[in-house]
């Protein structure tokens, strides 16, 4: 079974956003819910990067840990998914996500945020595969019909990668030893506890 | 670099199995949705109600269970032609997927394309036909439209000539769209036909094709995968061409190639590159000047190119030496050491390659810094091979077909230019008789005289009438056709207000109004007309790289649109001329078809070789897509008969019939290459000699060629001279004698219609243009080498007497003040009052006037808010944070009005210098227009035109406006 | 030493470069150069070492979208505090809660229950006004809630989930959430008129020094002295005004998240600090309702009727019984009609 990350090549990444309208294509995703992200550090100086985020699938998923309900789940793909029936709408995962990858309906949790939404890595919800059930909760499932998640797919320079860990960190290995460069897998040691070479 | 997963379909053990018949059933989605949608924003926008849905594409999650079409359409937001492929169900664009078989983008988008799907689900496109009766949008049908704008059309041509109508046309136009309407405006007898090119690489065309014969990008996108040093002069590709960053970061990677980002903006593009130049806006060529200056100082130029290859080199010299490495620093404020080293890796780092945008090009240099750069790309021997050349990234994403099918006020299609030869060209093609078009025209004079550019139109409607002062011809501007052009992407707002104002006629044809609909204060005969977007029809666009595609509709116009064709079609039908006009184009129920346009095409467009492209030829490389190789863009053995051996889109020119299989050119100007492969040499445009000096090549000629040195182009008299002209077919020979009449050795290979002296030339191995030198000296513009002119409005008044700009001079039948204005802001010292200098660019959510992309959810939410950016020492004077509301106004505003935005405070602008997007509009000078758009069709998110601060400015060549250097002042609101 | 440092090094220069550049200016202003991009001067492991020093820790940038919380591209915190709820957070609980339980239940095997030694008069006399009882069982009744669906917040997955499954948890649990948001009002309120109402009779003096020596009773035999209320109840008193307080401020901040407190850190702290002031206030309040309640004979009364037994509070509340008796003594907290009271 593969082990699914992602992997975003900050030398690579121009925040041209393809990554966040693809996503909210394949998903419908509302306006003001972020599943995914650009952020650009260094702004307007050199040694200015962009990289994109969103859930980034951790080992150990802090999300997971602290939820009160328990509703996240991991799969067989390493995939960290939660099943929107029973989440409560705590925040607490926000707290705890690394990556502010938790986005809520409501702003404020009086009376409630509304149920937590997140990156699904394309691989939907709980429910059967590609159902309109879990189609309205969670998006579409690209990963059982055999597709990575379109925003890495759609990526404009190819800097975010998806798919099993061992097979993007070696693109990248392979590309920083090509080029001579390479700013790091951002977020790998917070997420897998891992790095790649770079 | 993705990797499919392989085990895809097997099961997968997950909690889902655990917790299958548990669930007590799903949240309300939509509710969901709305909640997420009203809670989270404060946009006021949102919650605006839309209008009657006539007839709505309702998106909805795919069924999986039913069968899906995959259909391939191009993206219609830039240049570079990334496939679109749409999921469709029921008529319906459920979904959107990778293109991964485009050479091109191999299935990658950025923010716009990836969202394209949300354009035809149209939460906020016009629906219907609208006018403005007593200041109130009305919904009308289709007929009463049409025939009301004809009648007025009519009515101005009665009382003020067919010179006073304008139309301006679309780079969002399908080549055969913007054809047509080219056709259109000549059927209706004028010149005045115009589109983006003008405001976008309209100096360019006019610099490049001067120089070495084709207004276009000689490499392509992919090709960059072979520089070994990549310079980008006012290019901030990363945002406005994302997907090319692909192919250059790529290349970059694989050959450490060096990147080099000369912008007075430190954009994402020059986050990526190796190094970066920041210079003071509006000294482009005092900078290529100091690049070149240490390369002819160094003997870093390439002797044998320019012996062999170029035409006046000399005389540049003598310009260059002038720009010693102190004086270029006091002008642009670049250090001499920085350039030195620019200058030997652009020089001895081969190939190179020059990427420029708009950053050279809306300048009132635009034209002189076009050809300082091609100039530069010469003397370095780096045109017309892998690597190396002019990549000229355009705009739209069909800008290169229309200025190649003549949206362009000084040419019929395929830059045949206004004159009498090019008139009864294309008469002939069109089966009409050449005196029956100049009847069309207010006289034979008008015919030939070129239009009135987008730029002035507003001028153009109130100036006084007046050929020395004023504007050229009986009556002013009186009507406007507007098709798929926003308003404020034009400089100089509040002038265009009483241009609008003026005006009898306005029509908007449109999928969304533009500024045009709301900008100024106009109560009554002002038309909206609901046209579709390009997914929602079929046609070819022709990328930046010269690689035509063809797209196919995807789903049938939304609401009551209707495509281009159609309303073109009905237009001409009401004018009474569509018998004539679309006399060999196949037209069912008012909709014309495009194959058959582009065939029309194919049999006229001889100069720009469009005649080899025919509609199966395209739709073939569409299909074959995958066999396509990434790098030289050339369908191996291993392909399909049909595209075998051909460049991805027939990159024209692709000379001939479609018979004759030409491939298409890849690479310009490519000696290296048999004509017959896609090789050429520089085109013989100018003459054979000048001065005694002879302009064609010497020693020079393309791989195979039977003249192993210059030649000039072909022609039935050239043809004799060689003995070549017994290789005509007998039917070949016919053709030319008919339309040679009594004068058959003038038929040249761009008026010969049977093709044959093309193919005799390619026979021979000979380009049909010719072989001749490219010429850095280009006699026959303004500044035949280019000389630095300071900016009209300039930062450094101390600067103006040494070099002024031009003098006022009429262009174009409207007078350019230029000298007088740069004048008097140097009398009135206005950059004491106006410190900071404005430049103004893209951002990669959204596109040109920016209606389209902000009534785009997806888009939208990610750029809320129109800004400035400010760098944080002018900020702290000013006593400006980021993110606060700051008041902009320029040195023509009216007195008293101020443009309201966001403060942008960072270190991407140099001290001194101020950028803004030009993408927004809807608020015109701190009003807000909201109200102003029809209910419902009001873009998402609106903010100030950038276009409301910049000034006057022209090029002398194309009337190009000057966008990119004017001053300004900033405060706090 | 190693690479390592080298890189920081090359990374502070840069910076410094940055900011020089930003700062100083060209000579001529409009022409200013910026230094070549130095491609590994965004290295994520050299970033955040170097952002560890400057603060947070977090990697903060820019982003279009207007919510401000996107800008955090890392917060590695998150890892903290997923590590401080899986272990100190629950051992906290746990040792607090559960100790003060063991506690009890020793105290109660050892010692049994506080008796009245010389048996009820079979007079009563007021000790709390009617608005007193209300304020307390106020403050009581919804901490007693806020206690119940706060800790099954973290331990409800642990203790009820398995026994009732996912779907009835989360129904129980989104019902606990907005009870527990809600009832943050009443508890508040309570503990506002708590606050002011007890405030007076909650001054620490000597004799509270006196009673503190004597461990309340505890040590010797003589029940020491105490006015209205002796140093354990004033205890209790405070501890429910600040832990109260504090429960209610951090509440209402976790309530309208990044709203008061704008920044993750901000917020994963206040989470934190209401949680363990939560488990220490339930820890205290399980004592305190020991003492209310089973654990002192007459006790309970004061706090449900208002009233006690007159020679429970002569042995408990001496001073405070003394003053009452005084009428001269205008700082008693003697209400009026006390006399009649007792006198049935």
């Amino acid at each position: 079974m593969a082990r699914m990350k992602f992997l975003c090549d900050a030398d690579r990444c121009i925040e041209c956003n393809a990554c966040v309208t693809a996503c909210k294509n394949e998903h419908e995703v509302p306006w003001g819910i972020n599943r995914r992200r650009v952020v650009t550090i260094n702004d307007g100086k050199p040694g200015e990067r962009s990289i994109s985020m969103a859930c980034m699938h951790c080992t150990d998923a802090p999300c997971a840990a602290v939820c009160p309900v328990d509703c996240f789940y991991t799969t067989a793909d390493g995939v960290v998914l939660h099943s929107k029936d029973l989440c409560i709408g705590c925040g607490y995962c926000f707290y705890a996500c690394p990556f502010g990858a938790p986005q809520y309906p409501r702003l404020g949790n009086f009376g409630s945020r509304g149920k937590m939404d997140k990156c699904t890595y394309c691989a939907g919800g709980p429910e059967a595969d590609n159902t309109p059930a879990e189609y309205a909760k969670y998006g579409s499932n690209r990963l059982a019909e055999g597709k990575l998640p379109a925003c890495a797919e759609m990526c404009s320079t190819k800097a975010l990668l998806a798919g099993d860990g061992d097979i993007i960190a070696q693109i990248y290995a392979e590309r920083v030893s090509t080029r001579g460069y390479g700013s790091g897998a951002w977020g790998w040691r917070t997420a897998y506890k891992d790095m790649v070479a770079g | 670099m993705l990797i499919k997963r392989s085990d895809a379909t097997a099961a997968r053990s997950r909690l889902a199995s655990a917790y299958q018949g548990l669930s007590s059933g799903g949240l309300d989605r939509r509710a969901f949705l709305r909640n997420a949608g009203i809670g989270a924003t404060g946009l006021a926008a949102l919650g605006a109600m839309p209008l009657t849905v006539a007839r709505q594409a309702e998106a909805g999650p795919m069924d999986h269970a039913a069968p899906v079409q995959r259909i391939k359409n191009l993206c219609t937001h830039c240049s570079v032609g990334c496939t679109v492929v749409a999921e469709v169900q029921n008529g319906v664009w459920v979904g959107q997927e990778p293109a991964w078989e485009s050479p091109i983008n191999r299935g990658t988008h950025c923010a716009k394309g990836a969202s394209v799907r949300e354009l035809v689900h149209g939460d906020r496109r016009i629906r219907y036909p609208m006018k403005l009766a007593n200041g109130q949008w009305q919904r009308i049908t289709w007929d009463q439209a049409v025939n009301e704008i004809a009648d007025r059309m009519m009515a101005v041509r009665a009382a003020s000539g067919p010179e006073s109508v304008y139309f301006l046309g679309s780079a969002k136009f399908s080549n055969e769209g913007a054809y047509l309407f080219r056709k259109l405006a000549a059927f209706w007898g004028t010149n005045s036909v115009d589109h983006q090119a003008r405001i976008c690489h309209s100096t360019t065309v006019a610099g490049v094709a001067n120089t070495w014969g084709y207004g276009a990008q000689t490499n392509s996108y992919n090709d960059i995968r072979n520089a070994k040093t990549v310079l980008f002069i006012g290019s901030n590709a990363a945002e406005a061409h994302p997907v090319s960053l692909q192919h250059v970061l790529s290349g970059k990677e694989k050959n450490r190639a060096n990147v080099i980002v000369a912008d007075p903006r430190f954009t994402r593009t020059a986050a990526h590159a190796t190094e970066y130049i920041r210079f003071r806006p509006g000294t482009d060529i005092p900078l290529t000047w100091g690049i070149l200056w240490h390369i002819f100082e160094n003997g870093w130029e390439d002797r044998e190119f320019i012996r062999s290859r170029v035409y006046g080199m000399d005389e540049v010299r003598a310009e260059v030496a002038k720009w010693n490495p102190a004086e270029v620093e006091r002008v642009t404020g670049v250090p001499g050491a920085q350039l030195r080293e620019v200058a030997r890796k652009f020089a001895t780092e081969k190939p190179a390659t020059l990427v420029w945008c708009m950053g050279a090009t809306q300048k009132t240099v635009g034209t002189a810094n076009v050809r300082a750069f091609s100039i530069l790309l010469l003397a370095t021997g780096n045109v017309g091979g892998p690597g190396n050349g002019a990549n000229i990234f355009r705009g739209h994403c069909n800008v290169q077909g229309a200025t190649d099918f003549g949206l362009d006020v000084a040419n019929l299609p395929a830059y045949y230019g206004v004159d009498e030869t090019a008139w009864r060209h294309w008469s002939r093609v069109w089966g009409v008789s050449y005196e029956s078009m100049v009847a069309r025209f207010e006289s034979p004079q008008f015919m030939t005289m070129p239009g009135i550019p987008s730029t002035r139109y507003f001028d153009a409607a109130t100036a006084e009438v007046n050929p020395q002062t004023g504007i050229a011809q009986r009556d002013r501007l009186k009507a406007m056709i507007v098709f798929g052009h926003g308003g404020n992407t034009i400089t100089r707002m509040p002038e265009a207000v009483r241009g609008l104002e003026a005006l009898d006629l306005l029509v908007v044809a449109d999928p969304h109004p533009t500024t045009f609909a709301v900008l100024s204060n106009r109560r009554e005969n002002t038309y909206l007309l609901p046209i579709c977007t390009q997914f929602e029809c079929s046609g070819s666009r022709t990328a930046s790289n010269r690689s035509v595609q063809w797209g196919e509709q995807i789903v049938e116009p939304i609401f009551e649109s209707k495509t281009d064709y159609e309303v073109i079609y009905r237009l001409a039908e009401k004018l009474g001329f569509a018998n004539e006009m679309f006399k060999s184009i196949t037209v069912r129920s008012k909709v014309p078809e495009p194959e058959s346009v582009l065939r029309e095409i194919n049999r006229g467009a001889w100069s720009t070789g469009y005649t080899g492209i025919s509609p199966e030829r395209l739709k073939a490389h569409l299909k074959h897509q995958r066999h396509f190789d990434l790098v030289t863009l050339r369908a191996g053995p291993e392909a399909p008969a049909e595209v075998r051996g051909d460049y991805y889109g027939l990159p024209w020119p692709c000379w001939g019939t479609p018979e004759i299989r030409h491939p298409g050119t890849h690479i310009l100007y490519n000696t290296h290459l048999h004509v017959k492969d896609g090789g050429g040499t520089f085109r013989a445009r100018f003459g054979v000699e000048r001065n005694g000096v002879s302009l064609l090549a010497e020693g020079s000629y393309s791989k195979g060629s039977e003249i192993q040195d210059g030649y000039p182009e072909f022609t039935m008299a050239v043809l004799k001279r060689l003995g070549w002209d017994k290789d005509l077919t007998a039917e070949e020979r016919a053709v030319i004698e008919r339309i040679g009449g009594n004068n058959v050795d003038r038929v040249s290979w761009a008026t010969d219609l049977s093709g044959g002296i093309i193919r005799v030339a390619l026979e021979h191995g000979c380009s049909p243009f010719g072989n001749a030198k490219a010429r850095a000296l280009a006699w026959n513009l303004p500044d035949p080498i280019p000389v630095h002119r300071e900016p009209i409005y300039s930062p450094r008044p101390d600067l103006v007497a040494k070099y002024p700009t031009r003098d006022n001079f009429m262009a174009h039948r409207v007078i350019n003040y230029g000298r007088t204005v740069q004048q008097l802001a140097v009398d009135r010292n206005v950059a004491r009052d106006f410190p900071i200098v404005l430049t103004s660019g893209r951002l990669v959510e959204y596109e040109g006037g920016g209606e389209e992309t902000r009534s785009n959810k997806w888009l939208a939410e990610l750029q809320q808010d129109m800004f400035v950016e400010i760098n944080p020492q002018d900020a702290a004077e000013r006593g400006i944070r980021d993110g606060q509301w700051v008041l902009v106004w320029g040195p023509e505003m009216p007195k008293g009005k101020v443009c309201r935005m966001k403060a942008l405070v960072t270190e991407r602008v140099g001290k001194g210098v101020a950028f803004m997007p030009f993408h927004f509009a809807g608020w015109f000078m701190s009003e807000d227009q909201r109200g102003k758009y029809p209910a419902g069709t009001d873009p998402i998110v609106l903010g100030e035109s950038a276009n409301t601060v910049t000034t006057y400015g022209f090029d002398p060549v194309t009337s190009m406006q000057e966008t990119k250097c004017t001053l300004c002042q900033i405060r706090a609101a | 030493m190693n690479r390592f440092t080298l890189k920081l090094r090359a990374l502070l220069a840069a910076f410094v470069i940055c900011l020089g550049a930003a700062t100083l200016g060209a000579p001529n202003a409009l022409a200013q150069s910026a230094p070549p991009a130095a491609p590994a001067a965004a290295h994520e492991e050299v970033l955040f070492r170097y952002l560890q020093t400057q603060g947070s820790g977090n990697l903060v940038g820019r982003v279009t979208i207007p919510d401000q919380k996107a800008a955090t591209l890392i917060q590695p915190r998150g890892r903290e505090f997923q590590d401080i709820w899986r272990g100190p957070m629950k051992w906290i609980a746990a040792a607090s809660i559960i100790g003060m339980i063991v506690l009890v239940g020793i105290f109660y095997a050892v010692k049994g229950p506080i008796r009245t030694t010389s048996g009820y008069a079979g007079r009563l006399i007021q000790r709390f006004r009617s608005i007193d009882v209300f304020a307390h069982w106020l403050t009581a009744g919804s901490f007693v809630l806020l206690a119940i669906t706060g800790l099954n917040i973290t331990f409800g997955r642990y203790l009820l989930l398995p026994l009732i499954g996912p779907e009835a948890f989360t129904a129980w649990s989104e019902a606990a959430k907005v009870a527990h948001n809600f009832l943050g009002f009443p508890f508040t309120l309570g503990v506002l008129l708590m606050f002011v109402l007890f405030l007076k009779d909650n001054i620490f003096d000597k004799t509270d020094l006196r009673w503190f020596a004597q461990g309340g009773g505890m040590i010797g035999h003589a029940h020491p002295p105490a006015r209205k209320f002796n140093g354990g109840q004033k205890i209790v008193y405070w501890a429910t005004v600040f832990g109260g307080g504090a429960l209610a401020v951090t509440g209402f901040v976790l309530m309208f998240p990044f709203q008061i407190v704008t920044s993750i850190d901000g917020m994963q702290l206040t989470a934190q600090l209401h949680g363990i002031i939560a488990f220490l206030m339930i820890a205290l309040i399980i004592g305190h309702i020991y003492l209310g309640s089973i654990g002192m004979e007459g006790a309970f009364s004061a706090m449900w009727s208002g009233k006690v037994d007159l020679n429970w509070a002569k042995e408990h509340h001496p001073l405070w019984v003394e003053e009452m008796m005084n009428p001269t003594r205008k700082d008693s907290s003697l209400p009026t009609g006390a006399k009649g009271a007792g006198a049935d």
